[in-house]
């Protein structure tokens, strides 16, 4: 059995699925433009103020927006006791893991790019000059937080206050990689030279490995108990 | 029937706790191929606890699940033999009827997927119902979808968790043939359910769970519906 093509076929069906439903990008994208929304009328942000507070303003949406999404990874799997038959199908299960960590992957990069261009607006911020090395950030970012995040949300999953867990779960184990992200953001916006960037970068890199790898080996003993 | 290999299901000694709570106490038993069991018993009995344990969807405390002659849990490919029909669909609401089955197709990595889905849609009377969202289906047809997912991959091991449920009689009729006919295909059958009139003519062996022990474990000649339900009463009023 192809791992790979096991890996596609979850990915696949939570793209349909989602896109018939619009349940987590719908939720996500309101939540991301009324925290900028709130914090543009709260800090008149732009000039020096975008350096200092915008990253953490942009982070701090993307990451609770993360929490909304993540906490209705499984519940589509829940509803009809789909996740059984995940499980039973033959092959690694690792492969349920990594379908469902690019799903949420793909979803947060999707909602970082829609709010990007409300955050240059809001903030006065020519994002053309900023839109490359932002890119980056944004992808290992969202790399970091689903590869953590899944695993989290498939443990909480089964707890009655999974929407209490899973932050108490992911905010302690996340902060590095926030961060490094926050950190980053901050040199793009101040124009530094992109050497500067590549700290950061890498820590986010090393994260997402790590916790890719940690995830795909733990994640049969978390589904089986 | 086949002597060959080993038994198609063995639990030896199997126990499984959840924290404080002993669901299934030192359970053992074996079907043979070709055979379909009931596995009877009151709530709370153990009894879904066991078919997961089969299904290699939780692991034993203590003692061995074998499948085949293999760990589930541990052989992936033993999966490939188990199909499992429960009382929940395991099918994606807002997916329509074919799109359910390319899926599972696609889980199980099976050849000739198009030609396949269509002759399970078919199979199932579901063939003009297919690219309809699953959300909009009766109980029935949920039902017949959620089987013809389960049988996809012809497995030779069906694990059925009360599968009856929410069923009008006309549903429960066509479902009763359909397992008949998978039973008479030669899979080996394990029938979780309260319906002791359904079950009584489809099944050859019997297995009674009580508070997570096997008390009863005989072959059982199909059609006796007044004497399982005997059978079935006068454990449940043992050491009441």
């Amino acid at each position: 059995m192809s791992f790979t093509a096991r890996t596609l076929a979850i990915l696949h069906k939570d793209i349909l699925t989602e896109w018939r439903t619009k349940e987590r990008l719908s939720s996500m994208v309101f939540f991301v433009l009324l925290v900028l929304l709130v914090f543009n009328f709260s800090f008149e942000l732009g000039g020096f103020a975008l350096h200092e507070i915008g990253p953490g303003v942009l982070w701090s949406a993307y990451v609770f927006a993360s929490l909304l999404g993540l906490n209705r990874t499984f519940a589509t799997e829940r509803a009809n006791n789909c996740l059984d038959a995940l499980l039973l199908a033959p092959g690694d299960r690792g492969a349920v893991y990594l379908g469902k960590m690019l799903g949420n992957m793909l979803f947060l990069l999707v909602i970082e790019l829609l709010s990007l261009p409300f955050f240059a607006l809001f903030f006065n911020l020519p994002v053309g000059d900023y839109l490359l090395p932002l890119l980056g950030i944004l992808f290992l970012g969202a790399a970091s937080l689903a590869s953590v995040g899944t695993l989290f949300a498939i443990m909480a999953g089964n707890a009655h206050l999974r929407e209490l867990l899973l932050p108490l779960l992911l905010l302690p184990m996340a902060m590095p990689a926030l961060i490094s992200c926050v950190e980053a953001t901050a040199e793009v916006f101040k124009r530094s030279r992109i050497e500067m960037l590549f700290p950061h970068l890498q820590i986010l890199g090393v994260y997402v490995v790590i916790f890719t790898t940690l995830s795909l080996l733990l994640f049969e003993y978390v589904v089986e108990e | 029937m086949s002597t060959s290999g080993p038994d198609p299901i063995l639990l030896e000694q199997v126990s499984k706790n959840f924290g404080s709570f002993l669901a299934l106490d030192r359970v053992s038993l074996s079907l043979s191929k070709g055979r379909f069991a009931l596995l009877a018993g009151s709530n709370g009995a153990g009894k879904s606890t066991l078919l997961r344990l089969l299904a290699g969807l939780c692991k034993p405390s203590s003692g061995r699940v074998l499948i085949q002659g293999a760990d589930p849990g541990r052989t992936p490919t033993v999966r490939a033999t188990i199909g499992l029909l429960s009382h929940q669909t395991l099918l994606y609401d807002d997916l329509s009827a074919r799109e359910n089955l390319l899926f599972a197709t696609r889980l199980y990595d099976l050849p000739e997927r198009a030609d396949r889905v269509s002759q399970a849609l078919l199979h199932a009377g579901l063939e003009d119902r297919q690219h309809h969202r699953v959300r909009t289906f009766s109980r029935g047809m949920k039902q017949r979808l959620a089987l013809a997912r389960a049988t996809l991959h012809q497995p030779s091991i069906l694990l059925f968790d009360e599968p009856y449920t929410g069923l009008d009689q006309r549903a429960s009729d066509t479902l009763s043939r359909q397992l008949s006919d998978l039973a008479a295909q030669g899979c080996t059958s394990l029938l979780v359910t309260h319906k002791m009139d359904t079950a009584a003519q489809l099944i050859d062996h019997l297995f009674i769970l009580k508070r997570g022990c096997i008390c009863h474990d005989e072959p059982w000649a199909p059609g006796r519906a007044a004497e399982l339900h005997a059978v079935y009463e006068r454990h449940l009023e043992e050491n009441l």
